[in-house]
């Protein structure tokens, strides 16, 4: 867990204007995976903002994350192309061999698990990215292997 | 400014630049519907009511946001805005509950029921705090349609008790706004914040911790603009809407904040601030304890007087006399110890009492408690015996030190150890029920008004100061009025400013009220101490023995779901048949049907709604653990025999309760159709159960998203049409009953309904369930519960069981839901924010 020591050195590369939040955000969560209770506060004080107010923008966007992610991080796409193709199937599979719904990190922190809307692979729908490695024409019973796999 | 003219509905205005058209309707006497916007908040645009036309403006701009410009010509009526003013109603009503507003029963069951049950969740506006005061009720009334085209989406938000003083139930919110809005006005960076987008876009906090982490101060300023029933004061909630509200000063603490006090019926049911800005924001003490003070049932409500041991109740006269009497013997050797929050004229009033027995004054502070400077100063001239005699307001002193005191009189408005040590004991008015004025640490002078009415023989100090001045035949004491005193006072110093900042730090309020620890009369300030967690862990632990609970969940929204282990009520248990449960040691018993049974197994299934102290205090109970008492099986089952077509109508908790007579008389032969009713579709439960054990169920709700849309009449009336019914029977609310009752005489149905009056033994010795059935005295618990329904005397059920409203409304308990607290500490959400 980050604590503001950790925050401070990305804090200091920002003003304290409110117009930084979302930038200021994403840096945090690139450099940590996700957003903390201790960094969302960090980040609302350098600012001058309240944690509530940080916390209503940021979980407005489908960006940021307030959990910390599984070792391996699990994203669907559930965009127009791998949704007629299936995509429910694929992700209702994962959710099964995991027992996380997107938006939750597994008990044992091995997979967390990601609802994305497009990632622009339209022609290898439906597209599972685990790892930022892309694996495209997906069924369910791909998934399992892959799952079993990294288990 | 210059000053710009435009038409209104073809009416010329001129306001000046920069107003918003709606200002400027408003100020030209024209109405334009809001709910988003209010006075004293910046335009927001959000509800879209405020939509107009201007000419050459694309769309429908909200007024609201719009500023008037030269010449602009403006419509705030027309077909089309009111056809999608309604449209914008009905989205916002399809997130919030409506069934009462298309209810086509709505006005007979209001008159009927003219205050809101308390549930704990609202589910429609017949289960709402807000009800009389509801702008959004308001407007769809206004409106004056029941038709609402849209599905109800009801947002399953559980109700939300997790700080010390408010109950938020965010299902019945439509995101107007107004109270983040107002926090970040009064408070600059606001406690609260809309959170997460879309269908999930709701109030909260970060990482929807408690208020009590999230910055909140507990100003109640988000309660008193929210213009529905989502944001309540947990103590006013179910006490309705006040009749009266006064400008007064709160006497808390020294820098006496302006208050408006709201009461009703002489009551005191909170403090409001002045008007929505920063400088009028109250601590949570002066906003929400101070009800809670007034209206303690701790109060001294009588004088007393010592007899060798004990305090003996008695009259003023015999009081003062003994009073006057005693001090007049310790002349020059009598102190007088006062905490400064009374009012300037009993101030004066103990200050000339004191001087005229030759006596010492000392005012504490109001957070001082019994060990205090003037506490040690007081210790060695009692040592000395140079003190003979005590005036004391407050538990301001230590007992070691007052029990060496030949005579002591206590002016309190609670108990303490020093008034069981005193020798005359008189009952004082505070805070609402006195009145006079008050000069703050900042010096100027504000009004107290008298906004409640003192308990039992309580007085205000400034006449009994003057009854026993004048007892003593001293001089200076004739008043009539407090205002008297007032006119003579002009050189009273200002107290000392109050070191604490409460309004911005709940931290540091005072959490004394004359020496007394406010905690054991405000329990829900325990929040406030770090020590929450170990009473929490206590609570816990009070529960064993009783009766072992197998499972229990919240079926739908405000209707909970038992199965317990009890044998012996399983092994006798028959149709029809009710029994009594005590949720702890302490609990009342409150009557419950029984839904199912196994004698084999040894349990019993019940259906409970939670609708005042008794069903919360069970609600609260969980899978694994205990109920303290389970009574019955009691009263008379039902005679199960061949009738041939049954009709069960069951509405509510009688959705569950008529399972069990609709089995047994399936079994019997007949042909059974179950009615049941419900406000709407998400809170009907146990049809396949019914389905089951029936012949045909048939479904109702009031807002039609489910079944037929009425209730159990139109099923009545409806399966009348079709064949005959040789027995009905109802089991509901009692305006259901009464209701299908009229209706099934009037088509000659032989109808039995199942009472439920005010029971307290279930034995027939109390005579609290009394029904009056054709004209005789029954006891429902071992005459009923179930009797003919055209013999009820229902007006005289209804009156007995509003009898104790009031008392039900005060019952209803203001701690913190400390496990709750416990269980999710900040930070430990799973951060989907309830997906």
């Amino acid at each position: 867990m980050p604590n503001n020591q950790d925050l401070a050195p990305i804090l200091a590369g920002y003003e304290r204007t409110r117009e930084n939040l979302i930038p200021l955000l994403q840096e945090v969560q690139d450099r940590f995976h996700y957003l903390s209770v201790e960094s969302v506060q960090a980040v609302a004080d350098h600012l001058q903002l309240s944690a509530n107010d940080v916390y209503g923008v940021a979980t407005f966007y489908a960006q940021f994350r307030f959990v910390p992610p599984g070792r391996h991080h699990i994203k669907v796409c559930e965009g127009t192309a791998c949704h007629v193709r299936g995509s429910d199937r694929i992700l209702e599979n994962i959710s099964r061999l995991t027992g996380i719904v997107p938006g939750q990190t597994s008990a044992d922190g091995q997979f967390s698990l990601e609802r994305v809307a497009c990632f622009g692979s339209c022609a290898l729908a439906p597209v599972m990215v685990i790892d930022e490695k892309v694996y495209g024409r997906m069924t369910a019973s791909k998934t399992t292997r892959l799952i079993e796999d990294k288990k | 400014m210059g000053i710009v003219s435009l038409t209104i509905n073809g009416r010329p205005v001129e306001v000046e630049a920069g107003t918003t058209v709606l200002e400027a309707a408003r100020t030209a006497g024209i109405n334009i519907p809001t709910i988003c916007a209010h006075k004293d908040l910046n335009p927001y645009g959000s509800c879209r009511m405020c939509i107009v036309e201007i000419e050459g403006v694309r769309g429908y701009p909200t007024s609201c946001t719009t500023p008037v410009a030269p010449g602009m010509r403006v419509t705030t009526e027309s077909e089309r805005l009111a056809t999608l003013r309604n449209r914008t109603l009905e989205l916002m009503f399809s997130g919030h509950p409506n069934s009462c507003l298309v209810c086509l029963h709505r006005e007979a069951c209001e008159q009927y029921r003219p205050q809101a049950v308390k549930a704990a969740r609202s589910t429609r506006c017949g289960f709402c705090a807000n009800r009389d005061e509801c702008d959004l009720r308001a407007m769809a009334l206004r409106a004056g349609s029941k038709e609402l085209d849209l599905p109800t989406l009801y947002g399953s938000y559980t109700l939300e008790r997790n700080d010390p003083f408010m109950d938020r139930d965010y299902n019945l919110c439509v995101l107007c706004g107004r109270c983040w809005r107002i926090c970040e006005k009064i408070h600059g960076q606001p406690a609260i914040s809309i959170i997460n987008r879309g269908k999930w876009a709701r109030i909260g906090t970060a990482f929807s911790q408690s208020h009590l982490y999230s910055g909140c101060t507990f100003c109640g300023a988000c309660i008193d603009i929210c213009p529905t029933g989502t944001l309540t004061d947990r103590f006013a909630r179910w006490h309705g809407k006040p009749d009266r509200e006064i400008a007064s000063t709160c006497l808390l603490c020294s820098e006496g904040c302006s208050i408006i006090s709201q009461s009703k019926q002489g009551q005191l049911l909170a403090n409001v601030m002045i008007g929505f800005d920063r400088t009028d924001s109250l601590c949570a003490l002066g906003r929400f304890a101070y009800a809670q003070i007034v209206n303690t049932g701790l109060r001294l409500i009588r004088p007393m007087e010592r007899e060798g041991e004990d305090l003996i109740p008695t009259d003023w006269e015999a009081a003062l006399e003994t009073a006057a009497a005693r001090l007049l013997t310790a002349k020059k050797k009598t102190a007088t110890v006062i905490s400064e929050t009374i009012t300037r004229e009993e101030r004066f009033l103990y200050k000339e009492l004191t001087r005229c027995l030759g006596g010492e004054l000392f005012v504490l502070q109001s957070s001082e408690n019994e060990d205090n400077a003037v506490a040690a100063a007081l210790a060695a001239a009692v040592q000395k015996g140079d003190i003979q005699a005590l005036i004391v307001n407050g538990a301001l002193l230590p007992a070691a030190v007052v029990e060496q005191i030949p005579f002591v009189l206590a002016i309190d408005c609670l108990p303490s150890e020093i008034s069981r040590l005193a020798t005359v004991v008189l009952p004082a008015a505070i805070l609402s029920e006195t009145e006079g004025s008050f000069r703050t640490s900042s010096g100027v002078i504000k009004n107290i008004a008298a906004a409640s009415v003192a308990p039992g023989y309580a007085r205000p100090e400034w006449s009994i100061l003057c009854d026993l001045g004048r007892a003593m035949k001293f001089d200076g004491f004739s008043f009539q009025t407090a205002a008297e005193v007032g006119d003579l006072i002009s050189d009273d110093p200002a107290p000392e400013i109050f070191a604490g900042n409460p309004r911005h730090n709940v931290r540091e309020l005072p959490l004394r009220f004359r020496g007394h620890d406010l905690v054991d009369i405000v329990p829900a300030l325990d929040a406030f101490s770090p020590l929450h967690s170990v009473k929490a862990a206590q609570i816990e632990e009070t529960a064993d023995g009783g009766f072992p609970i197998l499972e229990k969940k919240e079926i739908v929204p405000n209707m909970h779901f038992y199965k317990i282990h009890a044998p012996q009520v399983a092994g006798f248990a028959q149709p029809g048949q009710f029994v009594i449960l005590m949720a702890r040691e302490t609990s009342e018993r409150s009557p419950f049907t029984l839904v199912d049974w196994n004698k084999e197994e040894g349990w019993i299934s019940l259906v409970i709604e939670e609708v005042g102290r008794s069903s919360r205090e069970l609600a609260s109970l969980q899978t694994g653990g205990r109920i303290a008492h389970v009574s019955g099986p009691l009263g008379m089952p039902l005679t199960i025999e061949r009738k041939g077509t049954v009709l069960l109508g069951g509405g509510c908790y009688g959705i569950g309760a008529i399972y069990p007579l609709a089995r047994a008389l399936h079994q019997a032969g007949n042909r059974v159709i179950c009615a049941i009713e419900a406000s709407s579709s998400y809170l009907l439960y146990q049809q396949a159960e019914l389905q089951e054990v029936c012949d045909e169920l048939l479904v109702a709700t009031k807002d039609g998203s489910a079944g037929v849309r009425g209730g159990v009449q139109e099923i009545l009336s409806w399966v009348a049409g079709q064949e005959p019914i040789h027995q009905f029977i109802a089991i509901g609310c009692t305006f259901m009953m009464r209701m299908v009752t009229e209706l099934s005489r009037t088509l000659k149905i032989p109808t039995l309904v199942a009472l439920n009056p005010i029971m307290v033994d279930g034995t027939g010795m109390c005579g609290a369930c009394r029904v009056s059935i054709d004209k005789t005295t029954r006891f429902a618990c071992i005459d009923g519960p179930i009797f003919d329904g055209h013999g009820v005397d229902w007006d005289e059920l209804a009156s007995r069981r509003s009898a104790y409203a009031r008392q039900e409304v005060e019952a209803l308990s203001q701690q913190v839901d400390l496990n709750e607290l416990v269980l999710r500490p900040a930070g430990e959400s799973c951060g989907c924010g309830g997906h």
